[in-house]
């Protein structure tokens, strides 16, 4: 029974990812029709030195850190104000959970319609309000990359909110009435039971973001494409492989993201456990 | 509990504020999608003469010159048809292939034990950290070499290892939490294991299936980087990859790119909405 899932894993995980592993060692090789050759791990070093792929990384880096805030912020915000049973709560659950079922590639076309230099709709509304005089490019200044990740952001919010709100589910109501006799403010309530008891939540809700907003590709790619102010890491090794037709320094890159991505799954585990023990 | 007017008052705010923040862009891409060409520079809010020339162009497939619109000339609009199709069909196959094996393998591990199977179930479960783009490049050249590349079952194959891990690991939480009693008095009664599995646990997995099938019908639907390097011919190329092709690059017929965003959302917005319940009980962490 097991085994066609052990079959379509081995050949299409285990055996790429050993055989990646591999190209990333070699030079030449494959459909390059140079002779194939060791060279140990000096494709990495070739990527890493390149100075686009360190700019890839502080990008991804500020992808993750906005992307992260952003989540947890109005996921948080959201789970809270629908924790209470109300009319119609159903409905607005079922509107909730649309952004995240869309393709990114659409959600990434609707809101490059918003961000439109041309009387794009948020041009539009600040024009109106008088906040901005002129329009603005939004996707090429500074501020590109959080534009960027609102967008990504828009996607993962409705996961981060259900995860939360299966969470708070958890805390029972007798913690709140108890507080609440002994005087506890709402805020006060938020800030010492509700808080402490999502630890787990969070832990979870951060690596789903995390993983997610390291392997940011879709938006960027529709939004600006390969640019390089908003050039992601996986947008790196996408170029290096694809447009550089590098698959050696490509797989070398791949692989450090791999690398990254685990490594920030082992510290949030590490860190949840010494938070709730 | 009772709840203050002033929390009421906030949580109509709130939930004001979180209905506009889902739906505004679908709106901005509905409006824009009706609104004429000419007009989409200089409208307001609503277009004052609503057309729906871009659905028409996009389901008739007239071939736009490249002067117009600024579609790069490979592309016509004449393609919008067969990527719809083949997206569905890309995802209807593949989500079964993925149920089947994830139910098969998730009740294997709930209920089958053999020698390392707890390691083996380990092993894969580890895969679901694996990003995808680690793999993507060796599976593009393992696949070339099996003239896989631009064809069904290549990429079904590649969609079914992205995420029949996940549905392992849901199927077989989901077998554990089954009562045993129902399957071993099929046993007992002299059904043999499949017998068992296919008469009496299979009806009882409904609504997981449901859940389950439906998540995995939104992300085969949506998934864009593994089509654009491993489907890149008409054969079998999804509308997520020809949509971004519709782009210009200096200017963007909006219109028409709205529309298409639009009809390549319709399908998993109707699947959203009407399995959200169980959706919502996948994404919160129980299946069913």
């Amino acid at each position: 029974m097991v085994l066609p899932a052990l079959l379509v894993s081995g050949a299409l995980v285990f055996y790429p990812l050993v055989k990646g592993f591999s190209t990333s060692l070699h030079t030449g090789g494959g459909g390059t029709g140079l002779p194939s050759q060791y060279v140990g791990f000096d494709n990495y070093s070739a990527g890493l030195q390149d100075p686009t792929t360190g700019q890839a990384i502080v990008h991804t880096l500020f992808y993750l850190g906005i992307a992260l805030t952003l989540e947890i912020a109005a996921g948080l915000f959201i789970a809270v104000s629908l924790q209470r049973v109300f009319r119609g709560r159903g409905i607005v659950l079922a509107i909730l959970i649309l952004p995240w079922a869309l393709p990114s590639v659409v959600s990434g076309l609707l809101w490059r319609r918003i961000f439109d230099p041309q009387n794009g709709l948020l041009n539009h509304l600040l024009l109106d309000l008088h906040v901005i005089h002129d329009p603005q490019v939004w996707l090429a200044g500074a501020g590109a990359i959080p534009f960027i990740t609102v967008v990504h952001a828009w996607g993962v919010i409705p996961l981060v909110t259900l995860i939360f709100l299966a969470g708070l589910q958890s805390i029972p109501d007798d913690v709140y009435s108890a507080a609440a006799v002994d005087g506890a403010t709402p805020f006060r309530q938020f800030r010492h039971i509700t808080l402490p008891l999502l630890l787990p939540s969070m832990a979870v809700a951060a690596t789903v973001g995390t993983v997610a907003a390291i392997n940011i590709f879709d938006e960027i790619y529709v939004l600006n494409g390969t640019a390089l102010n908003t050039r992601s890491i996986v947008m790196q090794v996408y170029n290096t492989t694809f447009n550089q037709a590098n698959f050696s320094t490509g797989t070398a890159l791949a692989f450090l993201v791999g690398g990254a991505t685990a490594l920030f799954g082992i510290l949030y585990t590490v860190a949840f456990r010494r938070a709730t023990v | 509990m009772k709840v203050s007017r002033g929390a009421r008052v906030f949580r109509r705010l709130a939930v004001t504020a979180i209905v506009l923040w889902s739906l505004l862009p679908i709106l901005v891409g509905v409006v824009t999608s009706l609104t004429p060409r000419a007009d989409v520079q200089t409208s307001g809010w609503l277009p004052s003469h609503p057309a729906s020339t871009a659905y028409s162009t996009l389901i008739n497939g007239t071939a736009i010159s490249s002067s117009d619109a600024g579609i790069p000339s490979p592309t016509d609009t004449s393609s919008f048809g067969p990527t719809m199709m083949n997206s569905a069909t890309i995802t209807v196959l593949s989500t079964i292939a993925i149920l089947a094996v994830s139910i098969l393998a998730g009740y294997g591990f709930a209920r089958l034990e053999f020698r390392g199977s707890r390691r083996l179930f380990f092993v894969i479960l580890a895969t679901l950290v694996v990003p995808v783009f680690t793999v993507v490049i060796a599976l593009f050249r393992l696949l070339s070499t099996f003239h896989l590349i631009n064809t069904y079952p290549g990429l079904i194959l590649v969609f079914v290892s992205v995420q029949a891990p996940l549905g392992i690991w849901l199927f077989h939480n989901y077998c554990k939490e089954l009562p045993r009693e129902p399957e071993e008095a099929a046993l007992i009664d002299g059904c043999t294991r499949w017998q068992a599995f296919r008469k009496v646990v299979l009806p009882q997995m409904r609504s997981g299936i449901a859940a389950l099938g439906a998540i995995f019908m939104l992300a085969v639907w949506g998934e864009f980087l593994i089509p654009l390097l491993l489907a890149s011919t008409l054969d079998t190329k999804p509308v997520t990859v020809l949509i971004t092709e519709f782009v210009g690059k200096y200017t963007t017929n909006y219109p028409l790119v709205m529309a298409a965003g639009v009809m390549a959302m319709m399908p998993p917005a109707i699947v959203a909405l009407v399995l959200n319940r169980q959706i919502r009980g996948v994404l919160s962490g129980s299946v069913g």
